[in-house]
C-alpha cells in the first residue's frame, strides 16, 4: 500500500510539473529547440575565420585598386589668381568632393579634399597660422602634410595630387 | 564513455577555444587594418591581412585535426 501511495504522489508530482504556471505562460518545446553541436560551432568559427582573412586581404588590397581606377584631369585654376599664402576652393573628382587648394609661402602648391576627417566639416585656410582649420570643432591640419596636429580629427586629410602646365594648375588625381 | 572518447571530448573543448581565440585575434586584426586604412597608412594592413591568413591556416589545421581525431573515434 504505501508504495501505491509513493507512487501516486509521484505522478501527482510529474502533473504538476507539467502544469505548472510558468510552464504555461513559457511554453518552450526544449527538445525541439535548436541544438548547436561542438562540431558545428567548429565548423562555423572555420568559416568565420575564412570569411575575416579574406575581408583583411580585400582591406589591404583597397589602397592597390583605389589607385589603378583612372582619375579624371580636371583643370583648377591659374597660378597667377592664386596670392601667395592664397587659396582656391574647387570640386574634384566629382562636384559634390570639396577641395581646397592652398599656394604656400614658398610658391609650392597644394590641395586637399575640404571634408574634415573629424565629422565632414568643410576646412577653411587660416593664413595667420598656416593651417587648415574646421570651424566645427576647431580641428587644424597641416598645410604642408594635411595631417592634424589640434582638435578632434585623427586621421589626415585626402591629399589631392596636381600637376603644373605652364599657368594652368591641373588635378589628376587622390592620395587615399 | 571510454578513455579515448573523454579525451575526444577534452581535445574537442580546447581546439573549439583556441580557434574561437584566433578568430577574435581575427577580427582585432581587421579592425586595426580599417583604422590604418582610414589613416592612409599601406604598409599595416598588408601586414594585418598576412597575421589574419596565418591565423586561418592555423585555425584550418586545427580543424583538420578534429576531424580526423573525430574519423578515429568512429571506426
Amino acid at each position: 500500500m504505501p508504495e501505491e501511495r509513493n507512487k501516486e504522489k509521484d505522478e501527482c508530482l510529474e502533473c504538476k510539473k507539467k502544469d505548472a504556471r510558468w510552464r504555461q505562460d513559457f511554453p518552450v518545446e526544449w527538445e525541439s529547440d535548436n541544438y548547436v553541436t561542438r562540431r558545428e560551432m567548429v565548423k562555423f568559427l572555420a568559416l568565420g575565420s575564412l570569411t575575416i582573412a579574406g575581408a583583411n586581404a580585400v582591406v589591404a588590397g583597397l589602397p592597390h585598386i583605389l589607385k589603378a581606377a583612372e582619375m579624371p584631369r580636371m583643370k583648377v585654376g591659374e597660378i597667377s589668381s592664386i596670392p601667395v599664402r592664397g587659396s582656391k576652393l574647387f570640386s574634384y573628382p566629382t562636384k559634390a568632393d570639396p577641395c581646397i587648394l592652398v599656394r604656400q609661402q614658398n610658391g609650392e602648391l597644394v590641395a586637399y579634399s575640404q571634408v574634415c576627417t573629424h565629422l565632414s566639416c568643410a576646412v577653411v585656410h587660416n593664413e595667420q597660422e598656416n593651417a587648415l582649420f574646421c570651424p566645427c570643432h576647431h580641428g587644424y591640419f597641416s598645410v604642408d602634410e594635411g595631417r592634424p596636429f589640434a582638435g578632434p580629427p585623427t586621421r589626415p586629410l585626402p591629399r589631392i595630387k596636381l600637376e603644373q602646365q605652364g599657368n594652368e594648375i591641373f588635378a589628376v588625381g587622390v592620395e587615399v | 564513455m571510454n578513455n579515448r572518447q573523454a579525451q575526444g571530448t577534452t581535445l574537442f573543448t580546447a581546439l573549439l577555444v583556441l580557434i574561437g581565440i584566433g578568430v577574435v585575434v581575427q577580427l582585432w586584426l581587421l579592425a586595426a587594418s580599417v583604422d590604418a586604412l582610414m589613416r592612409h597608412q599601406q604598409t599595416i594592413p598588408l601586414y594585418a591581412a598576412l597575421g589574419s591568413a596565418a591565423v586561418f591556416v592555423i585555425n584550418g589545421l586545427l580543424v583538420l585535426y578534429v576531424i580526423n581525431f573525430d574519423r578515429k573515434i568512429k571506426q
